[in-house]
């Protein structure tokens, strides 16, 4: 008897407790927000992932940010960036900035940012300043920096230079980054918890801040996506990244929670590399385009979560053409002709997908199999583990597979990676007409002829067809009642736009 | 004299396991640096990182060079997170140990009195039924459990949290970094109750196999000790049945299942990655996880080791146990 009284008290106290601790209570302006990826430690230039990129920008301040409003990437930390000329842009920093310690970021400050990402081991984004030939203070508010060719992408690469402090670099190293991680962003780092989570406190003096922004954030590692929609619904977190769509009714259906969308930048393709057979003859390439029904991956699979591509970009992007239409139509009938005409039905391929890594990636490119062979192609489907793919597809050792490519806001980078001669081996492509478009596009500065520019790559690009280009998922973030945040097509969950109730 | 020996023979056991690992990672496709750095970086970039992580030198130098560091404690830093390896495991491992005492304690307690039962009483509807469940508990993966459980408690009930291993804002100072002792030395019932909470579902989710074998193994040991001829004079002596049946057919049955409780905290431990993972519990199994993904080689072989050192103790533990359980055995 007395056995039984302890344990119906025991469980009594453990749900008591419980319910107590989780319901909702803003009073305390703390936001808690479910994150897909892992925290790459206290160094800031480590981290390529975007979300975690802008995480380590609001600590510490990035020269430049993306405006959505505006559409146009805008001073953050800097006063100015300007152009002097083709070759030579120059930044300007505010007067009388400073870190959270009181110390004055300084233009040293910017130069010694610049060369760490550029050449230090710990940097995992040197691509962004890869072609800078010369970065100098000019005085303590002015740095000027030198590009090898006329580059109109530099204020996209300056937002993801986090500026940190030489004189602490000099002290201390790379221990700076753990032991004294003073930015001046709109946020401080309050703790990292290696593989956990990572808190960054409401910086009250910066100017982007105002009181009801978040006090606290908390972004919680989550890998499962039931678990990101579980402490949603438990009150746990109040924003969880990335939705599934099987996952968005329950979200929906929850009393203290919403479903906010957007849809994403980020290109989903199926990538052909010309180096291999067939993918050498464009016509198959062209194939796999007519192949594929789109419309009805997206319908079923998708769940109507996802915004079909008629090239690389869409609304809000850089080269985007309302009254560009894909010529690549749902047709198994021209694709079998586009084959025959090369001699190529029944010609073996076989498509590689990640597993987990993109949303419903495994049963999209299941549904794709019948429809390449009812195209004509024989496909094999290839499943390996991601980092097994990944390696391979940078080696171009892959011929044929399903892959997303996110920061493409401005996607210049992204298209020169994929499609100009030498860009990168992951798809071999080369094309002296289109490596010629995309330079042309990036030597311009004015942004309607550099979007005209890039509209007639794009054009060359699609029809060339070394990818198919699919969509862009609708990406759905659960957040909770109480919480305003409307989320960007790039990942990106910034303090000063979280409103609290 | 024997715990030395015991002692000096595991390593051995370390340095193939090391070499072993070392030599799989070495054949895995991909490495470190493609995974960790953007793929938008050049090859001159990537090639840059690779010298200065050592990753350009042939892997026997690198192997070498890892053991002659390991023998001082130091398995190198982490690629990812830029940390040594030693102080990751420091501070992830009480978490993971906390987590598999929990799971084998609500084993335990649950797969013991369910195998005694069914053992006690074999054919009958007892029997049938705690075999069921211990066959349920066998039988039901981690990763399924785990995810209905969240749901339930969680989701459905709002009674327990759905993962991680404290809530935002207790503030407890580490000690040992076992929060349930941490926070009895610190006298926080508040902290102490909340880890509770916490470690709730993982270790009912953990331990849920683990009682399912200990309750069969209980079963069959207390069933075959009740027929052995002690036991028959105990009862001809008129001793009660649950004195023969605890003092000494249970006793003498125990040897057996303390094995299978020493071997099932070895898988246990190994097991938790899954668990961790499900339940973002803040341990070195999800450190592993995250170490493969990223092919980090220092963080793998370092977490690899790590667990066979734990794995190698707790069957020398065992072996000690047995001793207090049988005073006729002795560890020499």
């Amino acid at each position: 008897m007395t056995k039984k009284l302890h344990m119906i008290l025991a469980s009594t106290a453990i749900a008591a407790a419980g319910s107590a601790a989780l319901a909702q209570d803003f009073t305390d302006k703390r936001v808690a927000v479910a994150i897909t990826e892992t925290i790459s430690g206290y160094n800031p230039y480590a981290d390529p992932v975007v979300l975690l990129g802008s995480v380590w920008c609001q600590v510490y301040g990035c020269i430049t940010r993306y405006d959505w409003e505006a559409g146009e990437f805008v001073p953050f930390l800097a006063e100015s960036v300007e152009t002097l000329d083709e070759l030579t842009w120059e930044i300007t920093l505010p007067e009388g900035l400073t870190r959270h310690n009181g110390d004055p970021v300084l233009a040293a400050d910017i130069v010694h940012s610049i060369e760490y990402l550029g050449s230090n081991p710990g940097s995992g984004k040197s691509y962004l300043v890869a072609g800078w030939e010369k970065v100098e203070a000019i005085d303590d508010r002015r740095v000027h920096i030198t590009t090898a060719t006329p580059d109109a992408t530099l204020r996209d690469n300056l937002a993801g230079v986090a500026v940190t402090s030489k004189a602490l670099f000099d002290e201390m190293g790379d221990d700076m980054f753990r032991q004294a991680p003073y930015g001046a962003g709109p946020y401080k780092l309050s703790d990292i918890s290696i593989g956990e989570h990572m808190i960054i406190e409401r910086n009250d003096d910066h100017p982007m801040v105002q009181a009801q922004n978040p006090r606290q954030i908390m972004f919680r590692i989550m890998p499962e996506p039931e678990q990101r929609v579980t402490a949603l619904a438990n009150g746990e977190v109040q924003i969880a990244q990335l939705v599934p769509p099987q996952l968005r009714p329950r979200v929906e259906g929850l009393p203290n929670a919403r479903i906010e969308t957007t849809n994403s930048v980020e290109m989903m393709f199926l990538g052909m590399s010309p180096k291999t057979h067939p993918w050498e003859v464009k016509e198959a390439r062209q194939a796999v385009a007519h192949a594929i029904n789109r419309e009805a991956i997206v319908a079923a699979i998708l769940q109507g979560q996802a915004k079909l591509l008629d090239g690389p970009v869409s609304q809000g992007q850089l080269g985007f053409d309302p009254d560009f239409k894909s010529p690549y139509d749902y047709n198994p009938e021209r694709a079998r002709e586009l084959l025959a005409s090369v001699g190529l039905e029944g010609v073996e391929v076989t498509l590689s997908t990640p597993v987990g890594r993109y949303t419903a990636d495994r049963q999209i490119t299941e549904a794709m199999v019948p429809m390449l062979e009812e195209a004509g192609f024989s496909v094999t489907l290839d499943t390996p583990e991601w980092a097994t793919l990944w390696a391979n597809v940078q080696q171009g050792n892959v011929p044929f597979y399903y892959m997303g490519r996110g920061s493409m806001i401005d996607p210049s980078r992204a298209l020169h990676q994929y499609f100009a001669t030498g860009g990168s081996p992951r798809l071999g492509f080369s094309n002296a007409e289109l490596d010629a478009l995309l330079a042309a596009e990036r030597a311009e500065f004015d942004p309607a002829t550099r979007a005209a520019r890039m509209q007639e790559a794009i054009v060359k690009l699609v029809d060339e067809a070394p990818a198919a280009f699919m969509w862009q998922h609708e990406m759905a973030w659960g957040v909770a009642n109480g919480v305003t945040f409307n989320p960007h097509p790039a990942d990106q969950v910034n303090g000063w736009e979280i409103l609290v109730e | 004299m024997y715990l030395s020996k015991r002692i000096l023979g595991a390593i051995p056991v370390l340095i193939v396991v090391a070499a072993v690992v070392f030599t799989l990672m070495q054949f895995a496709p991909g490495d470190a640096v493609n995974m960790l750095v953007s793929d938008e970086a050049s090859e001159a970039d990537k090639a840059a990182i690779r010298e200065a992580w050592g990753l350009d030198r042939p892997p026997l130098v690198q192997f070498l060079s890892f053991l002659g560091n390991a023998v001082t404690g130091d398995f190198g830093t982490s690629f990812k997170y830029k940390v040594p390896v030693m102080e990751l495991v420091m501070e992830k491992l009480p978490a993971t140990i906390e987590l598999a005492l929990a799971s084998t304690l609500v084993a335990v307690v649950i797969g013991i009195p369910l195998g005694v039962l069914a053992g006690a009483r074999p054919g009958s509807v007892w029997d049938s039924m705690a075999s069921a469940f211990s066959f349920a508990g066998i039988s039901m993966p981690n990763f399924w459990l785990g995810i209905l459980l969240i749901l339930l408690f969680a989701g459905q009930w709002h009674l327990l949290p759905s993962g991680g291993r404290t809530p935002w804002g207790l503030d407890l100072p580490r000690i040992t970094g076992f929060h349930l002792v941490d926070s009895v030395l610190q006298g926080r019932w508040d902290a102490f109750l909340s880890t509770l909470r916490y470690l709730a579902l993982p270790s009912i989710v953990m331990g849920t196999n683990m009682m399912g074998i200990i309750a069969q193994m209980t079963r069959a040991s207390v069933q075959e000790a009740l027929h052995e001829d002690y036991v028959v004079t105990a009862r001809a002596k008129g001793l009660s049945g649950q004195r023969v049946l605890w003092r000494h057919a249970f006793r003498n049955a125990l040897i057996g299942v303390v094995t299978i409780i020493g071997l099932e905290f070895g898988a246990l431990l190994s097991g938790a990655m899954i668990v961790e993972t499900v339940f973002a519990w803040p341990g070195i199994g999800s450190l592993l996880i995250q170490g493969i993904a990223a092919r980090d080689f220092p963080l793998i072989i370092g977490l690899v080791l790590v667990y066979t050192g734990l794995f190698i103790l707790v069957n020398l533990l065992i072996d000690l146990l047995y001793t207090l359980i049988d005073p006729r055995i002795r560890v020499s």
